[in-house]
């Protein structure tokens, strides 16, 4: 074990043992040398008078955090798991989160970490997204994914996690920021996402291993997605959420926000289309954002350096498609990313073709539809469109 | 001086005859009532002596012992004072012997004398009828209700004095000092109210009212799931209005659990004409809900049998309660057992239920609709899997817009969609005619394999769905059941690739793959 690593696990051990929220205490400490020298002092119980007067009580808890604790095996143990850590100033941690203010000292992260040398966006959004924020973020998670963007996010419900499966799904990277240790997959709906980022991409947190996703945790990750990125793309978001967090992140490092417009009576859209309104770029499909990203490189717009076709169609792995026609083709063009229900569908049929559809028939057209994968039926008798 | 009476009790929803026996000997003044009585029962001694005093008859200073035969069956109710005081006016010789041959007595007695309405009195007198009785004496307030028995002269009397004076000219052959009671069942029938709500009063709801129809035609379960204020209540009322009008048979059984509830004399109603309708409110016990009690009494499923159990805002409802309904949506009875005996109570009933899509009542509109993904689920996970299995139908009333109001053409006609569903009923009758079964929604497994039978094109198409729509092998089943009532509906003998599509479309939606 090298020097270098042997004071990792010390640092660890700091981590571990000082809980959370400790980033002055932390930088303290620092100057009162190495994360191993903080260890010995705590050994032979002389830390608290080193420290100043308010830590008294932090110190004791180091005191005590000494006791039977295996620095070296319990590190090791760590890194067996697959769980790595990187401290900021060291080699492999990323530059640009390494830039922003308060950067994380320590991140850990399995599977890998985002290459410095390629652009990455943070795709990110609403939990609680609509169809169109759904079909939204697989379209620019697959496109970003096959133009070898890299795809951050917090690996949340809705827009984060489609966005980031879509990234993997199109042979990109992806990394999710987690607000819970790496060792934890939160939310669990999202497992299969998880264990798909442990091979084909990568989780981080600033967190130990072990720390249990707690509401106060998930704020200061965000300024660590926008950290990782050069640019923040903003899929749905409320006129008050949570996403606005990171886009503030982000405009204080520095970072380019964009958004996807959406009508003006969404709840959904509010925030998005409030960001444009503040100056946001507006983006409706990822070519834009590429070209955007590609003029922030080269500086000279128009050109595009970016590999593969884009514009292949997105395949849906479990829908087939075959041909619609007729009553199909007339409904498909009645319906809405927003769920609308028979009855209005039977309304706008009626006003468009001039003629009225019975209850069975629109059942079956519609159903004909969703198994076809062009619609999908929500709550009972809600149908949404599934497909630009 | 003995003398033999008979009167009857109410069994769950059957009913005994039961002996009255009257001695009064010499020996010190008493008067005894053995023959496992409950106490209702034995309060019996005091009314009827008061009574007969106030009739202008001083009871003697004998020993009087009366026995309530069979003596191993337990007695509840107030039907016995009357023929407790006939015995003891028999034995004194007041009432000719003769004349109380082949007589049942039943009713209640008040202080002064008057006779007083009692329940039960439509399965005690069914079975005097069946016991080869050809006279029952009951009260006057329960003569109509007993006079649907055909085959038996029911005398309805308001007092003791005019009990006597009845059975007295009787005996001299005087037949007519009361008129039997008569009631025409079929002119009941016919003048059966026809103010009961309408389909034609809903505008809109065009889909909820489609699978109202479906539901009614194959007696499937019915879920409603809609925001506050969509109309599910209303549209639930109307369920009755399109079901087939209650049998004479049905309306007998029906009116036996109701007279054994003692709501019949209450509701003023001689029988129930119209398919009974119950809307317990979401806090009911369990034993309110299926009845129970010391000597059991029947619940609302009980009371809802042939009509519709309507519980709104079902995930409200008790876990524990709901859990309640297994057994009478399975077996359509429920029992309840107790020291005395197993109480067999028929629930044949329709459950329609109706709910919030959420907490907060507006997904999938999510613009208004706060919930998370994870609240959704956990309202629809409230209702137990074994209840959601049994319901066939499901379906999502969209919250109502100004332009449904406006409207100007009203909504089809509760007696037009009846005939289909008749027509569509009809059809089952046949079809299950030589089987237990009544209606689609009754099929099992094996069942549904015999009459649900897909053509090659069908097949095809139920297959893909099947992998498409995710959908499980109960799922699947309740598909086939629901799209053989569609079929019926349309008056087809095959099931026909739009009847299952629509049958898809009722089907119990998860919450949608969310993120």
């Amino acid at each position: 074990m090298t020097k270098q690593e042997r004071e990792k696990a010390y640092i660890h051990w700091l981590y571990q043992a000082a809980g959370m929220g400790n980033r002055a205490f932390l930088r303290d400490l620092e100057q009162a040398g190495t994360a191993r020298s903080v260890y010995e002092m705590a050994a032979r119980g002389v830390l608290a008078d080193k420290l100043h007067e308010r830590y008294r009580k932090k110190a004791e808890r180091l005191h005590n955090a000494v006791k039977d604790y295996d620095v070296i095996g319990r590190y090791e143990e760590m890194t067996a798991r697959g769980i790595s850590m990187v401290t900021l100033g060291e080699a492999g941690y990323p530059k640009r989160l390494a830039a922003i203010h308060d950067a994380p000292y320590v991140l850990y992260y399995a599977g890998s970490l985002p290459e410095d040398g390629r652009r990455s966006v943070a795709v990110i959004g609403a939990r609680n997204c609509t169809e169109y924020g759904r079909v939204m973020a697989e379209t620019f998670g697959t496109i970003l994914a096959r133009a070898g963007i890299l795809v951050i996010s917090g690996m949340a419900r809705g827009i984060d996690g489609i966005g980031q499966n879509a990234a993997l799904r199109a042979g990109g990277y992806s990394m999710g920021v987690l607000g819970c240790g790496v060792d934890l997959c939160y939310p669990q709906e999202n497992r299969g996402l998880y264990e798909r980022l442990l091979t084909q991409g990568g989780v981080c947190s600033e967190y130990p291993p072990g720390t249990a996703p707690r509401a106060m945790l998930f704020p200061p990750r965000n300024r660590i997605i926008s950290g990782l990125c050069d640019a923040v793309l903003v899929l749905e978001a409320k006129e008050r959420s949570g996403t606005l967090i990171t886009v503030d992140m982000a405009l204080e490092q520095g970072r380019e926000v964009y958004a996807v417009p959406g009508r003006a009576t969404d709840a959904l859209s509010a925030g998005c289309n409030k960001l444009i309104r503040q100056g946001a770029g507006l983006v409706t499909t990822p070519e834009e954002l590429l070209e955007d990203l590609q003029a922030q490189l080269t500086g000279t717009p128009g050109q595009t350096f970016f590999a593969g076709q884009l514009s292949l169609p997105i395949e849906d792995t479990c829908m087939e498609t075959t041909q619609i026609q007729g009553k199909g083709m007339e409904l498909l063009g009645l319906l809405d990313f927003q769920p609308r229900s028979m009855e209005t569908l039977q309304e706008a049929y009626r006003n468009a073709y001039g003629r009225a559809i019975g209850i069975p028939q629109l059942c079956h057209t519609l159903v004909q539809l969703c198994a076809d994968g062009y619609a999908g039926q929500i709550g009972g008798s809600y149908y949404l469109k599934k497909r630009n | 001086m003995f003398s033999a009476i008979i009167s009857g009790t109410v069994c769950g929803i059957g009913s005994h005859l039961v002996q009255v026996e009257v001695d009064l000997s010499k020996g010190l003044p008493c008067f005894q009532m053995v023959g496992l009585l409950s106490s209702e029962v034995r309060e019996a001694r005091e009314r009827v002596r008061v009574a007969l005093k106030n009739s202008g008859i001083t009871l003697p200073p004998m020993c009087i012992n009366v026995n309530l035969s069979p003596a191993d069956l337990r007695k509840e109710g107030t039907v016995f004072d009357l023929p407790v005081a006939v015995g003891i006016l028999t034995c004194l010789g007041r009432i000719p012997k003769e004349s109380i041959a082949g007589t049942i007595f039943l009713g209640e007695l008040g202080l002064n004398g008057e006779v007083k309405p009692v329940r039960g009195i439509l399965p005690i007198v069914t079975r005097a009828k069946e016991s080869g009785m050809h006279r029952c004496i009951l009260p006057r307030d329960n003569a109509p209700e007993g006079a649907v028995v055909d085959g038996i002269e029911v005398i309805g009397v308001v007092s003791i004095a005019e009990t006597i004076a009845y059975l007295q000219a009787l005996a001299e052959g005087d037949e007519g000092l009361i008129e039997p009671a008569q009631t025409d069942v079929r002119s009941l029938w016919e003048r059966r109210p026809e103010q009961a709500p309408d389909f034609a009063d809903i505008s809109g709801q065009e889909t909820v009212k489609r699978a109202i129809e479906v539901a009614a035609a194959g007696f499937h379960h019915l879920l409603m799931i809609g925001p506050p204020g969509s109309g599910k209540t209303m549209l639930a009322k109307r369920i009755p209005s399109i079901l087939p009008p209650l049998s004479l048979q049905e309306s007998l059984e029906v009116s036996t659990i109701y007279s054994v509830s003692g709501l019949l004399h209450t509701a003023r109603e001689i029988l129930i004409t119209e398919r009974p309708f119950l809307n317990p409110h979401h806090t009911i016990t369990g034993q309110a809900l299926a009845g129970g009690g010391r000597v059991p009494v029947p619940g609302i499923v009980s009371l809802s049998h042939r009509g519709i159990l309507f519980l709104d805002e079902l995930p409200e409802f008790k876990r524990e309660t709901l859990d309640i309904l297994r057994q009478p949506l399975e077996d359509k009875v429920v029992q309840i057992a107790r020291s005395s005996g197993v109480y067999v109570f028929p629930a044949d009933f329709m459950l329609v239920g109706a709910m919030n899509p959420c907490p907060c009542g507006y997904y999938p509109d999510m613009a208004r609709c706060h919930c998370t993904p994870y609240e959704v689920k956990r309202y629809l996970g409230r209702i137990s899997g074994p209840i959601l299995d049994r319901i066939d139908i499901c379906v999502e009333a969209a919250p109502l817009r100004f332009q449904d109001l406006e409207k100007e053409h009203v909504g089809e006609s509760s007696a037009r969609i009846r005939e289909r569903v008749l027509r569509a009923r009809q059809r089952q009758a046949q079809r299950f005619m030589d089987l237990p079964l009544r209606f689609n929604a009754d099929m099992g497994a094996a069942d549904v394999e015999r009459f649900c039978g897909l053509g090659r094109g069908e097949r095809t198409y139920m297959e893909r769905m099947f992998r498409v729509m995710h959908l499980s092998a109960r799922g699947y089943h309740r598909i086939l059941k629901v799209a053989r009532t569609i079929a019926d509906l349309a008056g087809e003998d095959v099931i026909r690739e739009e009847h299952l599509a629509e049958a898809i479309c009722y089907r119990q939606m998860n919450i949608r793959e969310a993120g």
